[in-house]
Protein backbone atom coordinates (compact mmCIF):
# COMPACT_ATOMS: atom_id res chain seq x y z
CA UNK A 1 0.00 0.00 0.00
CA UNK A 2 1.58 3.30 -1.04
CA UNK A 3 2.07 5.95 1.58
CA UNK A 4 -0.74 8.44 1.68
CA UNK A 5 -0.17 11.71 -0.07
CA UNK A 6 -2.94 13.76 1.44
CA UNK A 7 -3.71 14.29 5.06
CA UNK A 8 -6.40 15.74 7.20
CA UNK A 9 -5.06 18.12 9.76
CA UNK A 10 -7.58 17.84 12.55
CA UNK A 11 -7.56 20.16 15.53
CA UNK A 12 -9.88 19.81 18.47
CA UNK A 13 -11.42 23.21 19.14
CA UNK A 14 -14.23 22.32 21.47
CA UNK A 15 -14.29 19.73 24.15
CA UNK A 16 -16.71 16.84 24.13
CA UNK A 17 -17.68 17.33 27.76
CA UNK A 18 -21.39 16.92 28.10
CA UNK A 19 -21.75 15.14 24.80
CA UNK A 20 -22.65 11.50 24.34
CA UNK A 21 -19.92 9.01 25.07
CA UNK A 22 -19.83 8.18 21.40
CA UNK A 23 -18.34 11.60 20.60
CA UNK A 24 -15.67 11.11 23.21
CA UNK A 25 -14.90 7.73 21.76
CA UNK A 26 -14.49 9.11 18.27
CA UNK A 27 -12.17 11.78 19.51
CA UNK A 28 -10.13 9.23 21.36
CA UNK A 29 -9.94 7.12 18.22
CA UNK A 30 -8.68 10.12 16.32
CA UNK A 31 -6.07 10.79 18.99
CA UNK A 32 -7.61 14.03 20.18
CA UNK A 33 -7.51 13.98 23.93
CA UNK A 34 -7.42 17.66 24.73
CA UNK A 35 -8.39 20.94 23.19
CA UNK A 36 -6.12 22.41 20.52
CA UNK A 37 -4.47 19.07 19.99
CA UNK A 38 -3.64 18.58 16.35
CA UNK A 39 -3.35 15.25 14.63
CA UNK A 40 -2.78 14.22 11.04
CA UNK A 41 -4.57 11.34 9.42
CA UNK A 42 -4.52 10.16 5.82
CA UNK A 43 -7.47 11.07 3.70
CA UNK A 44 -9.56 7.94 3.69
CA UNK A 45 -13.29 7.30 3.92
CA UNK A 46 -12.84 5.95 7.44
CA UNK A 47 -11.19 9.08 8.73
CA UNK A 48 -13.64 11.24 6.86
CA UNK A 49 -16.48 9.48 8.64
CA UNK A 50 -14.81 9.99 11.99
CA UNK A 51 -14.32 13.65 11.27
CA UNK A 52 -17.90 13.91 10.19
CA UNK A 53 -19.05 12.42 13.47
CA UNK A 54 -17.38 15.21 15.43
CA UNK A 55 -17.50 17.95 12.85
CA UNK A 56 -18.89 20.45 15.33
CA UNK A 57 -15.85 20.10 17.55
CA UNK A 58 -12.88 20.08 15.22
CA UNK A 59 -11.18 22.16 12.62
CA UNK A 60 -10.13 20.28 9.52
CA UNK A 61 -7.79 21.17 6.71
CA UNK A 62 -6.44 19.00 3.96
CA UNK A 63 -2.69 19.22 3.70
CA UNK A 64 0.09 17.63 1.71
CA UNK A 65 2.22 16.38 4.52
CA UNK A 66 1.84 15.32 8.10
CA UNK A 67 3.97 17.33 10.45
CA UNK A 68 5.65 15.60 13.31
CA UNK A 69 5.18 16.80 16.85
CA UNK A 70 8.65 18.26 16.82
CA UNK A 71 7.96 20.23 13.66
CA UNK A 72 4.74 21.58 15.08
CA UNK A 73 6.53 22.60 18.22
CA UNK A 74 9.16 24.41 16.22
CA UNK A 75 6.45 26.30 14.42
CA UNK A 76 5.04 27.44 17.71
CA UNK A 77 8.33 28.76 19.02
CA UNK A 78 8.85 32.46 18.63
CA UNK A 79 11.87 33.72 16.81
CA UNK A 80 14.63 35.05 19.02
CA UNK A 81 14.51 38.45 17.36
CA UNK A 82 18.21 39.12 17.49
CA UNK A 83 21.56 37.81 16.47
CA UNK A 84 25.00 38.51 17.81
CA UNK A 85 26.58 40.85 15.38
CA UNK A 86 29.93 41.19 17.08
CA UNK A 87 31.49 39.38 19.95
CA UNK A 88 33.25 41.24 22.70
CA UNK A 89 37.00 41.06 22.46
CA UNK A 90 37.18 40.51 18.75
CA UNK A 91 39.45 42.58 16.61
CA UNK A 92 36.74 44.90 15.37
CA UNK A 93 35.42 45.57 18.84
CA UNK A 94 38.86 46.43 20.15
CA UNK A 95 39.46 48.75 17.22
CA UNK A 96 36.24 50.62 17.84
CA UNK A 97 36.97 51.02 21.52
CA UNK A 98 40.40 52.38 20.76
CA UNK B 1 -19.52 74.65 28.87
CA UNK B 2 -15.92 75.00 28.10
CA UNK B 3 -15.41 71.31 28.11
CA UNK B 4 -18.34 70.90 25.80
CA UNK B 5 -16.79 73.31 23.39
CA UNK B 6 -13.56 71.45 23.52
CA UNK B 7 -15.31 68.21 22.96
CA UNK B 8 -17.22 69.58 20.03
CA UNK B 9 -14.06 70.96 18.61
CA UNK B 10 -12.49 67.58 18.90
CA UNK B 11 -15.40 65.88 17.27
CA UNK B 12 -15.86 68.33 14.47
CA UNK B 13 -14.24 66.80 11.51
CA UNK B 14 -14.14 70.01 9.53
CA UNK B 15 -11.66 71.44 11.90
CA UNK B 16 -8.05 70.63 11.50
CA UNK B 17 -6.79 68.07 13.88
CA UNK B 18 -6.20 69.33 17.40
CA UNK B 19 -2.67 69.90 18.49
CA UNK B 20 -0.62 66.87 19.15
CA UNK B 21 -0.68 67.19 22.89
CA UNK B 22 -4.44 66.87 22.90
CA UNK B 23 -4.42 63.67 21.02
CA UNK B 24 -4.23 60.41 22.86
CA UNK B 25 -1.00 58.71 22.21
CA UNK B 26 -2.76 56.05 20.27
CA UNK B 27 -3.80 58.64 17.74
CA UNK B 28 -0.38 58.58 16.28
CA UNK B 29 -0.86 54.93 15.67
CA UNK B 30 -4.20 55.20 14.01
CA UNK B 31 -4.94 54.30 10.54
CA UNK B 32 -5.83 57.00 8.19
CA UNK B 33 -5.93 55.48 4.80
CA UNK B 34 -2.42 55.83 3.55
CA UNK B 35 -3.12 55.23 -0.06
CA UNK B 36 -3.56 58.88 -0.84
CA UNK B 37 -0.88 60.26 1.41
CA UNK B 38 2.30 60.83 -0.43
CA UNK B 39 3.93 63.90 1.00
CA UNK B 40 7.66 63.53 1.03
CA UNK B 41 8.14 66.76 2.95
CA UNK B 42 8.32 66.44 6.72
CA UNK B 43 5.36 68.17 8.22
CA UNK B 44 5.70 70.65 11.04
CA UNK B 45 5.01 69.25 14.46
CA UNK B 46 1.72 71.05 14.90
CA UNK B 47 0.25 69.92 11.65
CA UNK B 48 -1.08 66.91 13.44
CA UNK B 49 -1.38 64.78 10.40
CA UNK B 50 -0.92 61.18 11.07
CA UNK B 51 -0.06 58.81 8.40
CA UNK B 52 -0.31 55.19 8.98
CA UNK B 53 1.87 52.91 7.16
CA UNK B 54 2.06 49.71 5.78
CA UNK B 55 2.58 46.29 6.90
CA UNK B 56 5.79 44.69 6.38
CA UNK B 57 7.29 41.54 5.23
CA UNK B 58 9.96 39.44 6.68
CA UNK B 59 13.13 38.83 4.87
CA UNK B 60 13.56 35.31 3.64
CA UNK B 61 16.35 34.67 6.07
CA UNK B 62 17.25 37.46 8.45
CA UNK B 63 20.03 35.41 9.90
CA UNK B 64 21.99 35.06 6.75
CA UNK B 65 25.39 36.52 7.39
CA UNK B 66 26.20 39.71 5.55
CA UNK B 67 28.04 39.10 2.40
CA UNK B 68 31.52 40.52 2.70
CA UNK B 69 32.08 43.08 0.04
CA UNK B 70 35.14 42.01 -1.80
CA UNK B 71 37.24 44.01 -4.18
CA UNK B 72 34.81 43.47 -6.99
CA UNK B 73 32.21 45.94 -8.19
CA UNK B 74 29.62 46.93 -5.62
CA UNK B 75 26.86 45.24 -7.52
CA UNK B 76 28.14 41.82 -6.80
CA UNK B 77 25.67 39.19 -7.84
CA UNK B 78 25.62 37.28 -4.56
CA UNK B 79 23.00 39.13 -2.51
CA UNK B 80 20.33 39.29 -5.13
CA UNK B 81 21.07 35.90 -6.50
CA UNK B 82 20.68 34.13 -3.18
CA UNK B 83 17.39 35.67 -2.19
CA UNK B 84 16.16 38.66 -4.04
CA UNK B 85 14.42 40.77 -1.43
CA UNK B 86 11.00 41.99 -2.39
CA UNK B 87 10.79 45.47 -3.77
CA UNK B 88 9.36 48.19 -1.60
CA UNK B 89 5.91 49.40 -2.33
CA UNK B 90 5.35 52.89 -3.57
CA UNK B 91 3.82 54.07 -0.33
CA UNK B 92 6.85 52.95 1.65
CA UNK B 93 9.04 54.55 -0.93
CA UNK B 94 7.23 57.84 -0.52
CA UNK B 95 6.84 57.87 3.20
CA UNK B 96 9.99 56.26 4.49
CA UNK B 97 12.03 59.44 3.94
CA UNK B 98 9.46 61.33 5.98
CA UNK B 99 9.85 58.95 8.84
CA UNK B 100 13.57 58.93 8.44
CA UNK B 101 13.78 62.71 8.59
CA UNK B 102 12.05 63.00 11.92
CA UNK B 103 14.23 61.92 14.79
CA UNK B 104 14.29 60.47 17.35
CA UNK B 105 12.76 57.17 16.48
CA UNK B 106 11.28 54.47 18.56
CA UNK B 107 10.81 50.83 17.85
CA UNK B 108 8.76 47.99 19.19
CA UNK B 109 11.24 45.21 18.92
CA UNK B 110 10.39 41.64 19.71
CA UNK B 111 12.76 39.39 21.58
CA UNK B 112 11.36 35.90 21.68
CA UNK B 113 7.71 36.32 22.57
CA UNK B 114 7.65 39.79 24.05
CA UNK B 115 7.61 43.28 22.62
CA UNK B 116 9.91 45.98 23.95
CA UNK B 117 9.30 49.64 23.27
CA UNK B 118 12.76 51.06 22.76
CA UNK B 119 14.55 54.16 21.68
CA UNK B 120 18.18 55.03 21.34
CA UNK B 121 20.02 55.23 24.63
CA UNK B 122 17.58 53.06 26.52
CA UNK B 123 18.78 50.61 29.09
CA UNK B 124 16.70 47.49 29.16
CA UNK B 125 16.72 44.94 31.89
CA UNK B 126 15.41 41.90 30.14
CA UNK B 127 13.13 39.68 32.18
CA UNK B 128 15.38 36.72 31.51
CA UNK B 129 18.99 35.70 31.38
CA UNK B 130 20.11 35.72 27.80
CA UNK B 131 22.25 32.74 27.10
CA UNK B 132 25.23 32.72 24.86
CA UNK B 133 26.10 36.39 25.14
CA UNK B 134 28.72 38.20 27.16
CA UNK B 135 29.07 41.80 28.26
CA UNK B 136 30.30 43.81 25.35
CA UNK B 137 28.61 41.79 22.67
CA UNK B 138 26.75 43.75 20.07
CA UNK B 139 23.33 42.38 19.24
CA UNK B 140 21.36 43.26 16.22
CA UNK B 141 17.62 43.34 16.81
CA UNK B 142 15.88 42.38 13.64
CA UNK B 143 12.23 41.83 14.45
CA UNK B 144 9.84 44.62 15.13
CA UNK B 145 6.21 45.41 14.73
CA UNK B 146 6.29 49.19 15.04
CA UNK B 147 8.83 51.71 13.93
CA UNK B 148 8.00 55.33 14.47
CA UNK B 149 8.84 58.86 15.35
CA UNK B 150 6.79 61.53 17.05
CA UNK B 151 4.27 61.77 14.27
CA UNK B 152 4.82 58.90 11.94
CA UNK B 153 4.45 55.24 12.45
CA UNK B 154 5.38 52.31 10.33
CA UNK B 155 3.42 49.30 11.38
CA UNK B 156 3.85 45.67 10.58
CA UNK B 157 1.30 43.67 8.72
CA UNK B 158 -1.70 42.59 10.65
CA UNK B 159 -1.67 39.03 11.76
CA UNK B 160 -3.46 36.64 9.57
CA UNK B 161 -6.89 35.67 10.80
CA UNK B 162 -6.32 32.94 13.31
CA UNK B 163 -9.71 31.36 13.57
CA UNK B 164 -10.89 28.32 11.79
CA UNK B 165 -9.33 27.07 8.66
CA UNK B 166 -11.01 28.28 5.53
CA UNK B 167 -13.34 25.77 4.07
CA UNK B 168 -12.10 25.72 0.52
CA UNK B 169 -8.77 27.38 0.06
CA UNK B 170 -6.05 28.97 2.03
CA UNK B 171 -5.78 32.48 3.30
CA UNK B 172 -3.70 35.09 1.62
CA UNK B 173 -2.69 38.30 3.28
CA UNK B 174 -1.88 41.31 1.19
CA UNK B 175 1.42 42.81 2.11
CA UNK B 176 1.38 46.53 1.50
CA UNK B 177 5.12 46.90 1.73
CA UNK B 178 5.66 45.05 -1.44
CA UNK B 179 2.12 45.40 -2.64
CA UNK B 180 1.85 41.79 -3.62
CA UNK B 181 0.04 38.84 -2.24
CA UNK B 182 1.39 36.18 -0.06
CA UNK B 183 2.64 37.83 3.09
CA UNK B 184 4.50 35.34 5.15
CA UNK B 185 4.65 34.75 8.79
CA UNK B 186 7.01 32.32 10.42
CA UNK B 187 4.41 30.99 12.76
CA UNK B 188 2.41 29.56 9.96
CA UNK B 189 2.99 25.99 8.96
CA UNK B 190 4.15 26.44 5.45
CA UNK B 191 5.88 23.20 4.83
CA UNK B 192 2.97 20.88 5.12
CA UNK B 193 0.29 23.15 3.89
CA UNK B 194 -1.36 22.94 0.57
CA UNK B 195 0.11 25.39 -1.82
CA UNK B 196 -3.06 26.83 -3.20
CA UNK B 197 -1.48 30.19 -3.78
CA UNK B 198 -1.32 31.37 -0.23
CA UNK B 199 -0.78 30.55 3.35
CA UNK B 200 -3.26 28.79 5.47
CA UNK B 201 -3.53 29.27 9.15
CA UNK B 202 -4.27 26.82 11.85
CA UNK B 203 -6.06 28.22 14.86
CA UNK B 204 -3.34 27.43 17.31
CA UNK B 205 -0.46 28.82 15.35
CA UNK B 206 0.28 32.34 16.48
CA UNK B 207 1.78 34.30 13.66
CA UNK B 208 4.78 36.32 14.62
CA UNK B 209 4.85 39.58 12.91
CA UNK B 210 8.18 40.48 11.55
CA UNK B 211 9.37 43.67 10.08
CA UNK B 212 11.68 43.89 7.22
CA UNK B 213 15.17 44.12 8.56
CA UNK B 214 16.20 46.27 5.67
CA UNK B 215 14.17 49.19 6.93
CA UNK B 216 15.95 49.89 10.17
CA UNK B 217 19.13 49.33 12.09
CA UNK B 218 18.86 48.58 15.77
CA UNK B 219 21.93 47.61 17.72
CA UNK B 220 22.10 46.77 21.38
CA UNK B 221 25.11 46.23 23.59
CA UNK B 222 25.09 43.71 26.37
CA UNK B 223 25.93 45.72 29.46
CA UNK B 224 26.01 42.97 31.98
CA UNK B 225 23.95 40.75 34.17
CA UNK B 226 21.84 41.85 37.07
CA UNK B 227 20.76 39.61 39.89
CA UNK B 228 17.72 39.88 42.06
CA UNK B 229 17.88 39.52 45.84
CA UNK B 230 17.64 36.01 47.05
CA UNK B 231 14.07 34.99 47.63
CA UNK B 232 13.18 32.23 50.03
CA UNK B 233 9.78 30.68 49.94
CA UNK B 234 8.69 28.33 52.66
CA UNK B 235 6.81 25.32 51.45
CA UNK B 236 4.88 23.47 54.08
CA UNK B 237 2.77 20.40 54.05
CA UNK B 238 0.04 19.47 56.43
CA UNK B 239 0.71 17.35 59.49
CA UNK B 240 4.39 17.46 58.87
CA UNK B 241 7.06 19.41 60.70
CA UNK B 242 9.44 19.77 57.81
CA UNK B 243 9.53 23.13 56.12
CA UNK B 244 11.08 23.16 52.71
CA UNK B 245 12.75 26.43 51.82
CA UNK B 246 12.92 27.10 48.14
CA UNK B 247 15.53 29.62 47.16
CA UNK B 248 15.50 31.53 43.96
CA UNK B 249 17.86 34.13 42.68
CA UNK B 250 17.33 34.94 39.07
CA UNK B 251 19.68 36.71 36.76
CA UNK B 252 18.69 39.24 34.17
CA UNK B 253 20.60 40.50 31.19
CA UNK B 254 20.91 44.22 30.70
CA UNK B 255 21.01 45.71 27.26
CA UNK B 256 21.63 49.20 26.08
CA UNK B 257 20.28 50.40 22.78
CA UNK B 258 23.32 51.76 21.07
CA UNK B 259 21.90 52.64 17.73
CA UNK B 260 18.46 52.98 16.25
CA UNK B 261 17.94 54.54 12.91
CA UNK B 262 15.72 54.23 9.92
CA UNK B 263 17.46 53.37 6.75
CA UNK B 264 16.99 55.41 3.63
CA UNK B 265 15.39 54.19 0.47
CA UNK B 266 18.62 54.54 -1.49
CA UNK B 267 20.43 52.53 1.13
CA UNK B 268 17.86 49.79 0.90
CA UNK B 269 17.83 49.77 -2.87
CA UNK B 270 21.57 49.71 -3.00
CA UNK B 271 21.61 46.64 -0.82
CA UNK B 272 24.07 48.26 1.55
CA UNK B 273 24.87 45.99 4.42
CA UNK B 274 25.14 47.71 7.74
Amino acid sequence: MPPPTRFFRITLLRSAIGLPARSTGVLKALGLHRRLKTVYHPVTPDVAGQVFAVKELVDVQEVDRALSDREMKELRQPDSGFYVERRAGTKEAVEEAA
Amino acid sequence: MLSRNVKRALLDTRWPMPPTFLLPWAASLTTVSHATEANPIPLPPNAGRHISRKPIKELPNPFSPPVPSSTGPPSAPQPSAIASPPALSSSVRDLLPVLEAQTPHYITAHLYDRPYLLTQGDTVRLPFFMKGVEPGDVLRLNRATVLGSREYTLKAAAAAPALKSPAHSSTTVIDPVTGDLGSRSTGIPELGVTGLGGTSVAPHFVPHIAKDERLFVCRAVVMGVESEPLRVKEKTKRRQRKIKKVKSKHRYTILRIKELRVRGVEEIDGGVED
